[in-house]
């Protein structure tokens, strides 16, 4: 007889893995984040150093935003480092948050990825909206 | 954005020179090609002698192989052991610094054996093999944008610098061609050249060259040396890459860029000036950061 699988209730439970989403060095291109985002279907890349702190992190929304104020051609936009664009002051969530918590903060900030840090600041995983959503409706049916 | 780097040149007995942020304008200056050892000590002496009058850190500048002539009948240089003999002997005879480029990656053991600095080429700048080459000598890099290259693309030959070991790259614009025949310069090379962190240099002799606008050889409009100087030190560089000539009629190399030897103080004493004005100007109102965009 296989054992039930646990409700997920909090944050780890749901969290993407660190291979599972972009993370990147803060002197990787962002083309190469651009890439990165394409190829691991997000619109998120986490930043972090060598010792694996989460140095900030780049979305969707701050290309948008870029694309309208970097007045530059294409070829030096690529070129940056990633961290020239990235924000440095990100929002994140424990792992021992729970679900509703980290859901509550999405709804406030209408941001869909949370990065995952542990209490020293290294990063850990990635939340986001998706199966946080899942888990979430899943938890509403089963009461 | 990379962190600022300095880049100290002169190893041994040679006055050592200092590139990078808020330090003084150094030059890197010769007479391009070694043309014997006559002419090079005495271009030495004179040089030596400006550099010391206006107190200008000076890297003595002339290579041994022209290695990108147009014709196959132009002066091609005399030779990596000759001219490494007499670049060594001018280094031990004015205590100064020297750098000479070089165009295949076997001879950079040589160079860097002898040269406080090795150059590349800007027609090589993104050679791996040259790059790795310069960067086993375990001296600093003068490393020239190509005339092709996009000022942000030079990251990557910096990187491949930084990764196969370099001690110190300094980045210089020659130029970049707008059309055939023709360069022009973009001044906004610097700022962005600067985000490696690498100290940037104006090379004011190739920038005015119109290359190979004479058939089997490059013309130059050097009247606008001048000019160029100024502006290249009102946008920020580190250090000024010039070529001399006591005689440019008939130097063997490049003798529609060279500036007449006549001319070096009056150019070398404003591109000085102008340098420190703007160190003054950092100084009052800080670094150039007016884009609200973002």
């Amino acid at each position: 007889m296989s054992t039930p699988a646990r409700e997920p209730k909090q944050v780890l439970d749901v969290a993407l893995g660190l291979d599972a989403f972009p993370v990147l060095r803060p002197d990787d291109l962002l083309k190469t984040a651009l890439e990165e985002m394409t190829a691991k279907r997000l619109g998120i890349v986490c930043i972090i150093d060598d010792a694996g702190l989460l140095q900030g992190v780049f979305t969707d929304g701050d290309i948008r935003r870029h694309l309208l104020s970097v007045q530059r051609p294409f070829a030096a936009f690529f070129s940056d480092d990633v961290i020239d664009h990235a924000q440095r002051k990100a929002t994140t969530v424990p792992a021992t948050a729970s679900l509703r918590e980290a859901l509550d903060v999405m709804a406030r900030l209408r941001i869909w990825d949370l990065p995952v840090v542990d209490d020293q600041g290294r990063l850990t995983g990635l939340l986001h909206l998706h199966p946080l959503v899942e888990a979430v409706m899943a938890a509403d049916t089963r009461n | 954005m990379g962190t600022d780097r300095v880049v100290e040149v002169g190893y041994g007995d040679v006055a050592k020179v200092r590139i990078g942020k808020g330090l003084p304008l150094a030059y890197i200056g010769g007479p391009c090609a070694i043309e014997s050892r006559d002419h090079t000590f005495r271009m030495a002496e004179a040089i030596g002698k400006i550099c010391a009058r206006l107190n200008i850190p000076w890297i003595f500048k002339a290579c041994y192989d022209k290695d990108c002539r147009s014709s196959a009948d132009s002066f091609h240089g005399v030779g990596l052991e000759e001219g490494l003999q007499i670049l060594a002997d001018v280094r031990d005879a004015f205590g100064v610094p020297v750098i000479s480029d070089f165009s295949d990656p076997s001879w950079g053991p040589a160079t860097g054996e002898v040269c406080d600095m090795v150059q590349v080429p800007a027609y090589l700048c993104r050679q791996t093999s040259i790059l790795r080459a310069a960067a086993k000598t375990g001296r600093p890099v003068h490393l020239k944008k190509g005339q092709f290259m996009s000022p942000w693309n030079m990251k990557n030959s910096v990187r491949k610098l930084d990764a196969f070991g370099g001690v110190g790259t300094v980045l210089a614009d020659r130029g970049t061609f707008f059309g055939y025949n023709m360069l022009v310069n973009d001044m906004t090379c610097f700022p962005i050249m600067s985000k490696t962190g690498c100290p940037v240099c104006f090379d004011a002799s190739h920038s005015i060259q119109m290359p190979t606008s004479m058939g089997n050889v490059s013309g130059g409009q050097r009247e606008f040396i001048p000019a160029l100087v100024r502006a290249a030190a009102a946008c920020g560089i580190q250090a000024l890459f010039m070529e001399t000539h006591d005689d440019p009629k008939n130097a063997l190399s490049d003798p529609n860029t060279v500036l007449d030897l006549k001319y070096l103080e009056f150019v070398l004493a404003q591109a000085k000036k102008v340098h420190e004005m703007r160190l003054a100007l950092l100084e009052e109102f800080g670094e150039d950061n007016v884009h609200t965009g973002s």
